[in-house]
Order: structure tokens, then sequence, then C-alpha cells
């Protein structure tokens, strides 16, 4: 079934401004990326099902999520900031506002596959967990998402590695559950700050969530000390990117990497790109969002 | 203020978003188009336009934009 053609012609009736785009980012990707996602958007309607929405429903989701979006990115060429100033705003506008959350998290699931770059960071990561093969037999991933990272490593990993999801979120938490295929992984509905694993992990998996805290050094000592002495972790956050959700503002790559060591880690590896394909120049003039993403180390 | 007046403003704000002194916009006229309106454009767009007519546009009527003509209404009835 071809889900993905299907979603993208029914964006362009809607927002002709983003199906062009979608039409032309997607066009440029492998048979492989579409079957994959085609699988994805098979999964997002028996998960949209549970709760009698459909296909149409994740559409409309994506379609507000990304008007919200470019409603911020005018506020943002404004002023050069996010509107959401504190975890407390996101709490109020977003986290604890039941009408914003529904239709957030189905537009965030169906942008998965519909925002090429969250495949090119996918890709960085496949690339290089592959080097940790034989070291990682404790992984942990803080707010796993749909998986696509954790679902990597079970098939990377060896086959004695325990897993473990810790989300603060119970909604993220059965988002993640539905759509992760492996069984045997320990899901902990916990604040990262308080949880005590019985044993330090060798590889820790982070992807974008250092943007939706106030204070992203404190938040990486914190998962720094959940790590073994010659553990790997693995981030992602992007610079540049109004969201409704989004609190602490990285302007550029080397901002996240000054939050990096300050945390008492060291990157080994980064991958950074614009989200649009555009130069370097025009990216700085018009604030172009980039996505970073790093395997680091302890100092 | 009324349509014309407000097209003609919109057409000079897209002349310079648009990068193209021959570009005329119409109120059926969308990106399909006009061959420089993509995302980035559209945000210089909205955002030069709520700063000629000192207004905002909420996510819901951003959300509804489909051609210029949707843009003009929305001005209207602010």
């Amino acid at each position: 079934m071809n889900y993905l053609e299907d979603i993208i012609i029914k964006i362009a009736v809607e927002n002709p401004v983003h199906g062009k785009k979608l039409k032309k980012n997607i066009g440029k990707q492998t048979q492989e990326y579409k079957n994959k996602a085609n699988e994805f958007f098979g999964t997002y309607i028996d998960f949209a099902k549970k709760s009698d929405k459909d296909l149409d429903y994740g559409v409309a989701c994506y379609l507000r999520m990304l008007a919200d979006v470019n409603q911020e990115y005018i506020a943002f060429l404004e002023t050069g900031e996010y509107t959401t100033k504190s975890f407390e705003d996101a709490n109020r506008r977003v986290y604890n506002n039941p009408e914003v959350m529904e239709y957030y998290m189905h537009g965030l699931l169906m942008s998965q596959y519909l925002w090429v770059h969250h495949n090119d960071i996918y890709k960085f990561f496949v690339g290089n967990i592959i080097a940790y093969k034989n070291d990682v037999k404790r992984y942990l991933e803080i707010g796993a998402g749909h998986g696509m990272y954790i679902s990597e490593a079970t098939k990377l990993l060896s086959s004695d590695t325990v897993y473990d999801v810790v989300d603060i979120s119970p909604t993220s938490l059965e988002i993640s559950k539905s759509f992760i295929a492996k069984k045997d992984i320990n899901y902990m509905l916990t604040d990262i700050y308080e949880y005590e694993p019985s044993e330090k992990y060798d590889f820790i998996t982070m992807g974008e969530v250092l943007e939706h805290v106030e204070d992203p050094i404190s938040l990486l000592k914190c998962v720094a000390s959940l790590l073994k002495d010659d553990g790997t972790l693995f981030i992602t956050a992007p610079a540049n990117a109004p969201a409704i959700d989004h609190i602490y503002l990285f302007k550029n790559a080397q901002d996240i990497r000054d939050v990096i060591t300050k945390a008492g880690l060291k990157v080994e590896i980064e991958h950074a790109e614009y989200v649009e394909d555009v130069s370097p120049e025009i990216a700085e003039q018009f604030k172009i969002a980039l996505m970073y993403g790093a395997f680091l180390k302890k100092q | 203020m009324n349509k014309e007046t407000i097209l003609e403003q919109i057409n000079v704000i897209g002349r310079d978003v648009f990068d193209d002194e021959s570009i005329v916009l119409s109120e059926s006229t969308t990106a399909n188009e006009v061959e420089d309106w993509d995302s980035i454009t559209h945000v210089q767009l909205l955002f030069s336009i709520e700063k000629q007519f000192g207004i905002k546009f909420t996510s819901a009527e951003i959300a509804k934009f489909k051609n210029i003509g949707e843009i003009v209404a929305c001005i209207l009835s602010k």
C-alpha cells in the first residue's frame, strides 16, 4: 500500500507550499526509504485505530503542527528568540493541554518519514553504532518516541544486550511500546533526574531532548552520570528550530558543542545539516534550522 | 482597506520576497504557479505581510492559507 504517496497528495491539496516541498524531498529518496515509510505509516494506522482515528486524522494533525511551526518561525524571525521560555510554559501550552498534545503527538509521528533530515541523522547513527557492537551490553534510551534508534540498535548490537527505555510522559511511552517490535525491552515511566539504575550503561541514546529543557548542561551531566566511564552517549538536537515546546535556543552547532563540553563530555564524531537544501549563507540569513547529532564520551 | 489595495500591496511584497519583478499574484495564485514560493519564502512572505499590515496571523489562520486570496481574506477580517 502506498500510504506515502496518498499522504503527500492530501497534504498538497490543503497546503500547496508544503506539498511542493514534500514532492521534491521524498522524490529524491530511495525505494528502500519509501518502503520503510509505508511500513511505518501502516503501523501508524494500527496505532491510530486504537483510538478510532485514521490516516486522514494524522494528516490533519500534521498540518496543524506545521502551521504552529510556521507561526513560531515568523515570531523567531522577528525576535530571534523562542516564544516558550520555560518548562512551565511548555507544560501550559503543550504537555498539560490535552487538545494540543493530541494533534502535536500525531503530527510529530507523521513527520518522522515526511521530514527527510530525520533519515540523514538516522543513517549517521546506523553507520556509526556498529563500531560499538561488541562493547554494548547495557543500552538505555531516554525518550524513545516511535523507536527509530532503539529498533536499529536491537538489530545491530549483540544479542545479549539489555535494553531499557525511560520516558517522563505516559503517552510517549505508550507510543514506544506500540511502535517498537522487539518485546523484551524494559519500559520505565520516570523522570531521568530521579532514575537510579542498578548498573550503569555502556550506551545511551537521547534524541531531540536537550532543546526541551531549560538547562541542557544539567541534563547532560545527569545523563553522563548514568554512563560507564568508557561508555558512549548519542545525542541529537536542533539549532534555530522554533516549535511550541522548544525552550533552549541553540543558535548553531558550536552552541551545542559548548554545552557538551561544559557537561564534562567530548565529541567523538558528529554530523550537522540544515533542514533545507540551501547554502550556509542562505541558512544563516534566514535562520534555517540545523540538525545536529553526535557520539560523545566522557572527558 | 479594500481587497484590491491589499492585493496590490501583497504583489509589492511578493516581488521582493520571490525576487522577481515580473510576478503577478492574483487571488487564485498558489505556490504551484510561483517557482520560488517554497517553505522558506512562504514564511518570509507571511512575516513581511504581518509587518506591512501591522497584524499577527494565528496558527489556525496560517493552516488555512492555500492561495493568495485566502491571505487577503484573512487580512480583511482583521
